[in-house]
């Protein structure tokens, strides 16, 4: 991987929050960004930058001052010439060095309850994470045009209709909350499924630990947000029992629970303690516990908490149908009702809705597998690892695949 | 007697190839608000940006809801508007929330067009 991509995938985000933070306008922070990794692209091979985060942050800083400079000479026949945004006169004085990290800010602004629900999450994964519109478009599974639209059309409304990029007071956290979180468990839920951790997707896995952290410093009192924050905890906690010494990924029920990191494991536990006192139930806390049973084994001897999980996954439902809790739902059924029952589950979901979602071809996969339908099993493996997120997973459902009869 | 006169237009013309411009309808504004200014009949008018800059706040048996975009059924009419200036759409959406209707209601928060 080159130095841009590496930059850009683990600074991207920051960077590109931290100029739209300043300047309040997302377009000329992204069309900044791009212009600064353009020049990167030419310069770097030749002269690789000491701190290339600060140099991109730098250069694209000072195009964002020039292309406002630009602006503002156009308007000069106006009266009164405009004042400059004062924001940029703060950021001239500041320290290149220092990239503020404005992530939460801009997740504020990608979630504001009037932008469209549908596109919170998008913008949120393309302007904090830094996905691209193909990445995006994938994991909500609409085409790539439509989800290219939709981004724009966010866009355009935060800054046509005067959306605040100031972080809301503590009276305006209700309306707010719930969106912020869902958008962070689409993005966690992207980065948490790549389990090498060497994906585009890896660096805002553990970025994640430190917003969660910074969500319940704001809002001590959010059973969900300290819910969620008790499932990142839980996952990330996991991951150095990911990986089998080929680099293959080890499914969950598989992982031997004495490579887990027990001190997040304490974190995310105390923090579900902290929500359930609370006392006020609701989703994010039901997720928390799914994770939070798992947390609970000690070793590969221990029998996993299928009945547990299978009662948690029947009480998320009732929250509302979803049917990617049913998919995992189908998963903990297997193995409590036996591979027929769970793949009846899984046949009634929306097969059309599924197609590009890799998680159902590689359940279907082992579904079928374990009732014998091999040429069957053998289609939908080849599915699964034709879009498995990252080669640990594609190594596992090679192997998978190869053990069938 | 004083009369609000309410634009309905068909957004999309704008888009079309060989329409009038949105500039050249906004100068037959200016050209037409001079006009009645000077009649001594103008008493206020302002362009709205386009319907997709709306976010709509209904009022439904005492609970608010928003969302995204302009108002678009037909069972309530248009009862009023206020004009207002403040820092942003949090603070016009605050005051949007305040407005009294005797049932049902919505609110439709459209940015005015800037003078610049």
């Amino acid at each position: 991987m080159s130095l841009l991509d590496q930059t850009a995938r683990r600074d991207g985000g920051r960077i590109v929050a931290a100029l739209a933070a300043a300047f309040r306008d997302l377009d000329l922070a992204e069309e900044a960004y791009a212009e600064a990794c353009a020049r990167a692209a030419a310069v770097w091979p030749a002269a690789p930058p000491l701190d290339p985060a600060a140099w991109l942050y730098a250069v694209a800083r000072r195009y964002a001052l020039d292309m406002i400079r630009r602006r503002n000479m156009r308007r000069a026949n106006a009266v009164e010439p405009p004042a400059p945004p004062p924001t940029a006169e703060d950021i001239l004085t500041a320290d290149d060095r220092l990239i503020p990290d404005e992530r939460l800010r801009l997740i504020f602004v990608c979630c504001h309850p009037s932008v469209a629900p549908e596109a919170r999450a998008a913008l949120t994964l393309r302007l904090v994470c830094g996905l691209s519109v193909a990445e995006i478009a994938r994991a909500f599974l609409v085409a790539e045009p439509a989800m290219f639209q939709r981004l724009t059309r966010a866009k355009r409304k935060i800054a046509q209709a005067g959306v605040s990029f100031e972080v809301p007071g503590p009276e305006a956290w209700p309306g707010r909350m719930a969106a912020v979180l869902s958008t962070l468990e689409v993005a966690y839920a992207r980065a948490h499924e790549d389990a090498a951790g060497s994906g585009p997707h890896a660096g805002y896995a553990r970025e994640m630990l430190d917003l969660t952290a910074v969500l319940t410093g704001l809002a001590p009192d959010d059973p969900e947000a300290l819910a969620f924050a008790a499932l990142v905890r839980f996952a990330e906690a996991r991951r150095p029992a990911r990986l089998d010494p080929d680099g293959a990924m080890i499914p969950l029920a598989e992982q031997d629970p004495k490579l887990w990191n027990r001190a997040l494991i304490a974190e995310g536990e105390a923090l579900l303690r902290r929500a359930a006192r609370l006392n006020r139930p609701g989703p994010r806390q039901l997720r928390g516990a799914l994770h939070g049973a798992w947390a609970l084994r000690r070793s590969l001897a221990e029998p996993p908490p299928w009945a547990t999980l299978l009662a948690l996954y029947d009480l998320l439902l009732q929250e509302g149908d979803d049917p990617f809790v049913r998919l995992n739902r189908a998963v903990a059924l297997a193995e409590l009702a036996g591979p027929a029952a769970a793949l009846a589950e899984v046949e009634a979901l929306d097969a059309d809705r599924f197609e590009r979602f890799q998680p159902y071809h590689a359940v279907r996969a082992d579904l079928l597998a374990r009732l014998g339908r091999a040429d069957e099993a053998l289609r939908a493996y080849d599915r699964a690892i034709e879009m498995a997120p990252g080669e640990a997973e594609r190594l596992w459902l090679i192997r998978r695949r190869m053990i069938l009869p | 007697m004083q009369y609000a006169l309410l634009l309905y237009e068909n957004e999309a013309v704008y888009a079309e190839e060989g329409a009038t411009s949105l500039e050249a309808i906004i100068a037959a504004h200016g050209a037409l608000a001079a006009e009645l200014a000077q009649q001594g009949v103008l008493r206020g008018g302002q362009g709205l940006k386009s319907s997709d800059t709306a976010t709509t706040l209904r009022k439904a048996r005492g609970v608010d809801t928003l969302h995204d975009g302009p108002y678009a059924e037909a069972r309530e009419q248009l009862g009023g508007f206020y004009v207002i200036e403040v820092p942003d759409l949090d603070a016009a959406l605050a005051i949007a929330k305040r407005i009294p209707f005797a049932g049902d209601g919505a609110v439709e928060v459209r940015p005015i067009i800037d003078e610049d």
